[in-house]
């Protein structure tokens, strides 16, 4: 017989040991389609909650260059407050979506003094005389810290700041790099902290800095990979941006000499206005391709913004002439994207599509559930299809197979699905049309 | 009797261009869209002097000088392209002139005059 498990569970087991609980929540961080903030702030969910390791209240420090920073910081800001936030990881069938969730909303409520102030501590990463809380970062050592009052090795502002007397300083290492701290106490209620919550915080600590590391040298190497992409960028709109310009100069230049025709100037100023749409055009979708950065992900109903776009005037009159089937689901589960992002790759795909096909033939577009956590939008068209080498190249910017395109939509297309945690799949054979599917994370939709 | 000109040039408003500022020098431009195209025109007859794109949908431009030199070694070439790097690959270095693209058709028209002896 075989079990199949799933990697990431979509819920915490609600039974399992609060280590167990704790290190799952803090290992998907590295999996998770959300920002290093939304991790982060997870991160410090898991050490305070009730079902947490349980401190009371977790800060963040993070190193960025030879400086450590206060960050963030997460936790009641009295014994009212701490009900209602540690309820989050005691709600039945909660998981990782849930508490970023809860934490975005927390923090857009929460911008208080505390958080202001604490981003105001800024201290050397590497002093060795630096006072607590930086000393521990800076000898790569837990600290334990009681009787903070009567210490002279804290730093006065900082315990200002906490208005504690224990605190535990869990210095996030990676490599045997220092790339942060997390401070954590027990100021709500006041319980001692025993030897097994730190030696659980330090595991946490290792995991949380291996995590931040992880994602900084992925952000590297998504900017190297901008650099190369703009590069050929320039190249290519040198092209783009000329080819226009060459025409609008040169009929220019026919026009402004005496005695032009009536009817070669009409022609040579409806080239010129051509042209400078063209020209328009290319500018928009540059600028739309270069957005720094997409919208962050979350949960919403397809089915509106599907409508919406098979619905438009534009779809609707390049659908003139073909056949466009469509086949949803009845009920639709909510997915996970930014729905502007959505429509726009949906167009996109329907766009590629009529393109590819002759008229006269088939588009179908297919939104169905492959199963309990992804959900699939297909876009089948009847077109000349993909050769294998085409295949390989069309997430490539400015790789095109038609005459006009800018080779942009397709790359668009893999940057959304790769910021919602989803993916994409070509199917295709000369001749033979081609099948795209966006695979989006879903689940069902929470009744009002 | 007026020299001949192929211009290959896949954008269709630059092919009109060139066909009517060319024409008024006094030259019998041929202007096709593609390489295939191009190379359709040679086998069919002779030309004094061939102008041609490089990026073009199939076959490009240099693919394209490399199969006219292997045919026919005498017309003389200039490449017109939007790309100023192109002038560091060295398969563009076959041909006899690199002219980028501009609004102002003097340095093309300059050089056909230089290559055609005019």
């Amino acid at each position: 017989m075989i079990e199949k498990y799933s990697i990431l569970s979509p819920d915490f087991e609600r039974d399992a040991p609060r280590e167990l609980m704790l290190l799952s929540i803090i290992s998907q961080s590295f999996f998770q389609p959300f920002s290093l903030e939304d991790n982060l702030l997870v991160i410090l969910t898991a050490l305070t909650s009730g079902s947490g390791v349980g401190f009371n209240r977790a800060m963040l420090f993070l190193k960025q260059g030879d400086r450590l920073r206060g960050e963030m910081w997460l936790g009641p800001r009295s014994a009212e407050e701490a009900g209602l936030i540690w309820e989050v990881l005691s709600t039945p069938g909660i998981g990782y979506v849930e508490i970023v969730e809860h934490n975005r909303a927390l923090v857009s409520k929460n911008e208080d003094t505390l958080s202001a102030r604490l981003k105001g501590l800024v201290y050397a990463a590497d002093d060795e005389n630096a006072l607590i809380p930086a000393y521990a970062a800076c000898r790569k050592e837990i600290l334990l810290v009681s009787g903070a009052s009567s210490e002279p090795l804290v730093d006065r502002r900082f315990l200002n700041l906490i208005g504690v007397e224990q605190f535990l300083c869990i210095p996030l290492l990676a490599r045997d790099d220092v790339v942060g701290e997390i401070i954590l106490d027990n100021a709500i209620t006041r319980t001692p902290i025993t030897p097994a919550d730190i030696k659980l915080a330090g595991i946490c600590g290792l995991l949380a800095g291996n995590y931040i590391y992880s994602s900084t040298l992925h952000r590297k190497l998504l900017d190297v990979e901008k650099m190369a992409a703009m590069g050929e960028m320039a190249m290519f709109v040198t092209h783009q941006l000329r080819n226009p310009i060459v025409a609008i100069g040169g009929f220019t230049d026919q026009l402004l000499k005496p005695d032009v025709a009536d009817d070669k100037k009409l022609r040579n100023l409806t080239i010129i206005r051509d042209e400078i749409r063209r020209l328009e055009d290319i500018i928009y979708q540059m600028g739309h391709f270069l957005k720094v950065s997409l919208k962050e992900p979350v949960y919403f109903d397809p089915g509106p913004v599907l409508s919406g776009v098979l619905d438009s005037p534009d779809i609707q009159n390049k659908a003139h002439g073909y056949v466009l089937n469509v086949k949803l689901d009845p009920c639709l589960p909510d997915i996970l994207c930014d729905p502007t992002s959505f429509g726009e790759v949906v167009r996109n795909l329907l766009d590629n599509a009529f393109d590819a096909t002759p008229a006269g033939g088939a588009v179908s577009v297919r939104g169905y559930r492959k199963n309990p956590t992804a959900f699939v939008v297909s876009v089948r068209d009847t077109g000349r299809g993909l050769t294998n080498p085409d295949k390989e190249q069309l997430f490539q910017p400015f790789f095109t197979t038609k005459e006009k395109g800018m080779g942009l939509g397709l790359p668009f297309t893999k940057r959304v699905m790769d910021t919602c945690g989803g993916k994409i799949e070509v199917q295709s054979r000369v001749g033979r049309g081609a099948l795209f599917k966006l695979i989006f994370l879903c689940r069902e939709r929470e009744m009002p | 009797m007026k020299k001949k000109i192929l211009v290959v040039e896949d954008e269709r408003t630059l092919c009109l261009l060139y066909e009517e500022e060319l024409s008024k020098e006094g030259y019998d431009i041929t202007a096709v869209t593609d390489a295939e195209a191009a190379l359709a025109k040679l086998a069919q007859g002779s030309f004094d002097l061939i102008i041609t794109d490089i990026r073009m949908p199939g076959k490009n431009g240099i693919e394209l000088i490399t199969q006219i030199m292997g045919l026919r070694k005498d017309i003389p070439i200039i490449i017109n392209s939007a790309y100023q790097s192109y002038k560091e690959d060295f398969m563009t270095w076959a041909a006899d002139a690199y002219v980028v693209k501009s609004s102002s058709l003097d340095e093309l028209k300059s050089k056909i005059k230089q290559l055609l002896g005019d």
